[in-house]
């Protein structure tokens, strides 16, 4: 028997005689480039001298703890597992990775500047990149008005300078315009929680899924977005509860699930009413909490009567037995316990979604009781903390309305400013790309985010952002958007600062500082408030570091509902973090909301909302019959401009795919090009059974000509302003040639980390959406 | 037999490869990743394997048999250590040996690989980094009472059929508790390749 | 440091006709291997042959003992003990399965005649690559081959010239003190004229200063990196890890301070010195075969292996190249799978059929097998 193709095999050049050394190993055995990005031979463990510095995960919202190496000279060089109580040492691939950005070689180091987008950057000083700044603010806002100029933060940054972002737009650049890459992430669930609930977090900590006895995952790739989390989800399991996944794609936790609704994207709440109709058929509903602590249940009642399981297997592609089932096993567990995540959130009706999830929680009295209740998973490091002080364009700290005359009072006189001066709510992301469109808004400054992979309907934000007669941007790595600015200031990464982030149980937990930043690169803080300075608003910007801003974080949202007054650094150093609200310094903080079954709302009673299900914006046809729908996999992180430099992910998952299911006739690799109305792209082809036949799934963390979000539509929940990423009608079709992967924008003259990029360009799909097998690494 | 090892359960692995990055950044084999995970059910669904050195017992180490340079050494705890620097001759014998294909080889340094169980760690002690981090138990160090402890009821294996072989092994598979499996099967005879019955 | 107690080295075990399922393997014409007794036996006899056999050459080549300096007997003896040692250790070795059949491979190779003719460099250019440049090592790291190659050099000078001396094999001879007229003899023979106070005569000399001045720095790297790295700590054991570059060292500086005695201090502790050097040396050969040091006389088979599987390759430029009977990608060359599934056969280890599949086909088909037989999910 021989090899299948001889010029395959190792140390054969055909026409070239054999190497002396014509060694060859089989496959997956012989390989070591996956060194993390640093060549193996340059990896040393030679560190005696080193600290531990304890910190948590700069990624996703279970904000995982971890200890930091550093070695004598001050350097990161490794991470190392910590026994936190949310994480309990695990961490997944991206944790684990995460530290190898600290000292990584393609790290902004000096302000980048050029006049126009057509000519390259040039490395400037601080003083000529604020300088410019500044002027430009002060032209746009003469020429144009105060309005005209926009912020957008983003929920990776710490609190402190969350904070720091809604103050900035509103006393420094008085504009209205301020908004955060939340927006596409977490505000379906904020919206529906603070109409139900009056509150906006996670109603129970992530312990309680160990005391639940049925647990339901709605939307939500535990396992590869939030892996940790899968230790609680599986502990459950151990101690008997019953698992029930509703996903489109058979992922990994629903792969073993006892339950798994395989349902079509876009009809979540038909489903969920559906399983309210059937438990109140049934009568399985909790009528004395219901009557005590409720205000709506009979219109809610009315509602969901007029989706049987008949009707909504039709419209959600499911067996109507299946509706039955999940209504009984949650329904008829003693705790039962409900999350959900951007599956059922990024829709044009991502609110409603949320609310006939909690709608069938307190329906079956499964609320504020251990291990009975409901909870988002905040996708964001800083998700939950992130939009709660203000930097949200309708919101003021300590979750504050910008619309109520109390509240702007309040805040008007914390921050030292005249209550004429605080400009009116803003707009959200994706509308202030479209006014930026329409020259209402001229000028930007982006911090923390990334637009032009993370925005829905790229030509749109494209054509936006290029309209902008200035753009400003702060990151640490060029993200694709930074290298369409006329600015970017370089910044610090996490662990060269200290701050706080919520994670998804509120818990707010305390990020150390564990090295100094390189020469040329400074703190988010410092530049915000070195343009307010600039601004003449140096008065309200005096913050020499996070501390101080958390000092008036703590002021700004005593008591407000978000109450972070109790919360102190060495608290949060003692304890490890503490949930809010925390109204005293001796408070315990609140990990499970609802204990006496009041909630936030004035009157106490939880408002259930009625929903009616429709379909999603973009109109199948017979043009676009199938349904797109993206996400993450468990290599990567958003954007990806974090995660697609460090060589250990990229080797896990070089790049996109489109996942199709067998009957469309593809072969595994081929390439195959996904047509929306937006636009069309071509993907290798990973063909697996365990997705729906009339679904396909592109992950979203690639830049274009390999962007999920240039095929994705741009329609916004008319509430909460969140995009409908999660589908849109598409068509798939056989093409020649796969779009290859961008190269990571760097500094000019500065190629990308070559060693982390060797192998974008292979052109295979993964073996599995979780990544390459490590056999399979070519 | 057993002692504080690892008890490796597929059913809970959600292929996220956090072990395989841990493995990097294990002091003594530093950027270079020990541990194989694949995806064995390719096209019909997300299932994952993770491998580690099962450090095998009856018959003692096969790699260390069938290596021509003696230079794989089997510790008195049981673990199999990865190959002596000055002794591996790089002949790969050990890679092809291997009933559960662990040992992995750099060609150009000429020197075998593999997992040690994480020997600087759990010498002193601690978990091997794979386990340390696995963030779904699939991957569990301990001892077995420490792992009924967390998982009530929980049986494990420690033998695997190749063939008429027999292999026990230093590590152990989780395997169901109403219908215990044991041993294990190691694959082998092969019935099935790409769906044509090969036997 | 870690250091395990002990070491217990996988025995193979109890001899034992190969399986019947070999018996259509032409390896498997090969004797069974041999009982432990029985090797221990042969070896012995092996180890009191070649003993005997440089006791001769030693009697010999030093003209009947007339150039034998019997200051350096306890050297001469040393080495007499070494080739015993090396002699037993390098039999045991051989006779085990895995290595009994490379050697031979490795051996076929190397007297091959037809492999000579159609590549008569490969065989020089092998031994230059991984014996004598070691580039293998380079690929680990740099500073280590580094290291190596400066205690690789300074020990084969240092043996080159202090061997030869011990057994009576060169003698320098004078006709005029020093100064002109210095000759250098082996075996009597005279082959080097020289002036003792010219550069030659200086190197002469100072052979091995200078190859003590090539292993201190290259043993101390080593010795340094065995306190630091944390990956060379791991599993590190005094006796076999520490000892002999301890033993390099005390033997190169020792051997220093002599010279420096008997130039600066005019023999001032000369004699302490000299026995200090002499037991280090004595016990570091004694231990060549038992320890660390046997790599010297095993890493010679890499070439053996190498060009073994070089010479499976070119007979067809890699039509000999065996595939895995799942995937079809390359395992490695067809001789060397069948020599592979020869030694499994060897040691009754009942699957080797199983080394026909790639690593990787053995994962996932144990991983199928996992999911169909024992359970799909979670439960």
């Amino acid at each position: 028997m021989s090899a299948t193709d001889p010029a395959a095999v190792p140390g054969t050049v055909p026409g070239r005689p054999l190497s002396l050394d014509p060694s060859l190993a089989p496959p997956g055995s012989r390989d070591f480039r996956d060194a993390g990005g640093i060549p193996a031979d340059r990896w040393h463990a030679d560190q005696n001298q080193e600290t531990l510095v304890p910190t948590h995960c700069c990624f996703c919202g279970v904000q995982c703890g971890m200890y930091l190496r550093v070695d004598r000279h001050g350097k990161v060089f490794g991470v190392e597992p910590r026994n936190h109580d949310i994480n309990r040492m695990r961490l997944c691939p991206k944790g684990i990775n995460a530290y190898q950005q600290v000292n990584h070689p393609d790290r902004l180091t000096a302000p980048l500047m050029r006049d126009n987008r057509d000519q390259e950057f040039r490395e400037v000083s601080w003083d000529e990149a604020l300088d410019r700044t500044v002027a430009e603010i002060h032209r746009i806002r003469t020429e144009y008005g105060d309005d005209a100029f926009g912020l957008l933060g983003g929920a990776s940054l710490f609190s402190e300078k969350t904070y720091l972002v809604g103050k900035f737009a509103r006393v420094a650049l008085k504009t209205r315009h301020v908004d955060y890459n939340g927006r596409l992430c977490m505000v379906s669930a904020a919206g529906a929680n603070k109409l139900a609930f009056g509150i906006d977090r996670a109603g129970n900590p992530f312990s309680d899924i160990l005391l639940t006895d049925c647990l339901l995952i709605a939307g939500s790739n535990v396992g590869e977005c939030f892996p940790v989390m899968t230790q609680y989800v599986w502990g459950a399991r151990d101690r008997g509860a019953t698992l029930i996944v509703v996903d489109p794609r058979e992922t990994a936790i629903a792969r073993t699930a006892d339950v798994h609704v395989a349902l079509k994207p876009g009809t979540d709440s038909a489903f969920f009413n559906a399983v309210l109709n059937v438990v109140v058929a049934e009568g399985l509903t909790d009528e004395a909490h219901l009557a005590a602590r409720t205000t709506g249940w009979d219109e809610v009642k009315r509602t969901v009567a007029e989706y049987p399981p008949s009707r909504a297997a039709r419209i959600c592609g499911v067996p109507e037995e299946q509706i039955v089932q999940v209504a009984r096993m949650f329904a008829g567990a003693d705790r039962a316990m409900a999350w959900h995540a951007r599956g059922i959130e990024h829709h044009s009706q991502g609110v409603e979604n949320c609310l006939t999830v909690i709608n069938l929680c307190v329906a079956t009295g499964n609320i504020g009781k251990p291990g009975a209740g409901y909870g988002t998973i905040t996708g964001q490091g800083n998700g939950q903390g992130g939009r709660e002080h203000g930097q949200k364009s309708d919101l003021l700290p300590g979750g504050r309305s910008i619309t109520n005359p109390e509240h702007r009072r309040q805040i008007c006189e914390i921050w030292g400013i005249d209550e004429t001066e605080l400009p009116a709510a803003g707009t959200s992301m994706m509308e202030m790309v479209w006014q930026m469109q329409r020259q209402e808004i001229r000028g930007l400054i982006g911090i923390c985010n990334n637009p032009f992979v993370s925005l829905p309907n790229y030509a749109t934000v494209k054509n936006g952002y290029d309209t902008l007669q200035f753009h400003a941007q702060f990151d640490f790595f060029l993200s694709e958007t930074a290298a369409n600015a006329h600015v970017v200031f370089p910044v610090t990464v996490w662990a060269e600062d200290e701050g706080v982030m919520a994670n998804a149980e509120a818990r707010v937990v305390k990020h150390n500082k564990a090295q100094e930043p390189p020469a040329g690169v400074r703190t988010d803080t410092w530049v915000l408030c070195e343009l307010a300075r600039r601004l003449g608003a140096g008065d309200k910007f005096a913050f020499p570091d996070s501390r101080s801003v958390f000092e008036e974080l703590r002021v700004a949202s005593a008591g407000t509902v978000n109450d972070y007054y109790g919360i102190t650094y060495e608290r949060l150093e003692q304890t490890g973090g503490i949930a809010w609200p925390c109204p005293t310094t001796d408070h315990p903080g609140t990990p499970r909301l609802f204990e006496d079954g009041r909630s936030y709302h004035p009157d106490g009673k939880i408002h259930l909302q009625t929903v009616e299900w429709h379909p999603p914006m973009d109109p199948y046809s017979e043009e676009f019959p199938l349904s797109l729908t993206t996400g993450r996999t468990v290599a990567h992180f958003l954007s990806g401009n974090q995660t697609r430099r460090l060589a250990g992910l990229v080797e896990q998952t070089p790049r996109p795919w489109v996942e199709v299911h067998p009957s469309h006739g593809f072969r595994n690799g081929d390439p195959v090009r996904v047509v929306t109305r937006r636009g069309s792209e071509v993907f290798p082809a990973l063909v697996t059974d365990a997705i729906r036949p009339d679904t396909v799934f592109v992950p979203y963390h690639w830049p274009v000509p390999t962007a999920a979000n240039a095929l994705t539509i741009d329609a916004l929940d008319p509430r909460s302003k969140i995009p409908e990423y999660k589908v849109c009608a598409a068509r798939v079709e056989a093409a020649e040639r796969i779009d290859e992967v961008p190269a990571p924008p760097t500094s000019p003259g500065q190629p990308a980390y070559p060693e982390a990029q060797v192998s974008r360009t292979d052109p295979l799909p993964p073996t599995s959406p979780q990544g390459r097998g490590t056999a399979e690494r070519s | 037999m057993m002692g504080r090892t690892i008890f490796i359960d597929p059913g809970r692995c959600i292929g996220c490869q956090a072990c395989v990055s841990a493995c990097r950044e294990c002091d003594s084999h530093r950027g270079k990743s020990m541990i194989h995970l694949d995806y064995p059910d390719e096209g019909r669904s997300v299932a994952s394997l993770p491998t580690v050195c099962m450090h095998c017992e009856d018959p003692v180490a096969p790699c260390a048999e069938v290596c021509p340079a003696d230079a794989i050494l089997v510790t008195p705890d049981g673990v199999v250590q990865q190959a002596d620097t000055t002794r591996c001759i790089g002949c790969a014998n050990c890679v092809n040996a291997c009933p559960f294909g662990v040992p992995k080889i750099d060609l150009q340094a000429k020197l075998q690989m593999k997992c040690n169980l994480c020997y600087d760690r759990t010498a002193y002690g601690l978990a091997p980094m794979c386990a340390t981090v696995c963030p779904t138990g699939a991957l569990f160090y301990g001892t077995v009472e420490e792992l009924r402890a967390e998982r009530p009821g929980v049986q494990v294996a420690d033998s695997f059929t190749f063939g008429t072989t027999t292999v026990s092994t230093g590590v152990a598979m989780v395997v169901p508790a109403d219908k215990v499996q044991w041993p294990v099967p190691g694959g082998l005879p092969v019935v099935e390749i790409n769906g044509k019955d090969v036997r | 440091m870690t250091e395990p107690p002990q070491t217990a080295e996988p025995t193979p075990p109890p001899g034992g006709p190969a399986p019947a399922s070999g018996a259509t393997d032409p390896a498997a014409a090969d004797p069974p291997p041999q009982s432990p007794g029985a090797v221990r036996r042969r070896a012995s006899l092996v180890g009191a042959v070649v003993s005997a056999l440089l006791v001769v050459a030693i009697v010999l080549g030093s003209r009947l003992l007339r150039d034998f300096d019997s200051a350096l007997l306890p050297y001469a003896v040393a080495t007499v003990f070494l080739a015993f040692g090396v002699a037993y250790r390098y039999t045991v070795w051989i006779s085990a399965p895995g290595a009994r059949r490379l050697f031979r491979k490795g051996w076929g190779s190397f007297f091959s005649v037809a492999n000579f003719r159609s590549a008569p460099t490969a065989l020089p250019r092998m031994i230059a690559t991984y014996l004598g440049f070691q580039k293998f090592l380079g690929a680990r790291s740099h500073a280590r081959w580094a290291a190596h190659q400066l205690v690789f050099w300074g020990c084969l000078l240092a043996a080159a010239i202090t061997f030869p001396l011990t057994w009576g094999w060169f003698t320098f001879t004078s006709s005029t003190g020093s100064g002109p007229g210095y000759e250098m003899r082996i075996w009597g023979f005279k082959v080097l004229g020289f002036d003792s106070l010219n550069i030659v005569g200086w190197l002469m000399f100072h052979g091995l200063d200078i190859a003590a001045v090539l292993v201190i720095p290259g043993a101390g790297y080593f010795l340094w990196r065995r306190m630091k790295d944390r990956g060379a700590i791991t599993g590190q054991r005094f006796a076999y890890d520490l000892v002999p570059l301890l033993a390099l060292i005390v033997i190169s500086v020792t051997g220093l301070l002599l010279t420096f005695s008997s130039i600066f201090l005019h023999g001032g502790g000369y004699e302490f010195l000299a026995v200090l050097h002499m037991v280090s040396v004595v016990f570091t050969l004694i231990y060549i075969p038992f320890g660390k040091f046997f790599h010297i006389v095993q890493r010679p088979a890499a070439v053996g292996m190498q060009l073994f599987k070089y010479t499976s390759r070119r007979k067809d430029e890699g039509g000999e190249v065996f595939a895995c009977r799942r995937c079809g990608q390359p395992v490695d060359t067809a001789p060397y799978v069948e020599n592979l599934q020869g030694t499994m056969r060897d040691l009754d280890l009942g699957f080797a059929d199983w080394a026909e599949y790639c690593p990787r086909c053995k994962r996932v088909l144990r991983g199928t097998a996992y999911l169909d037989h024992v359970k799909k999910g979670f439960k």
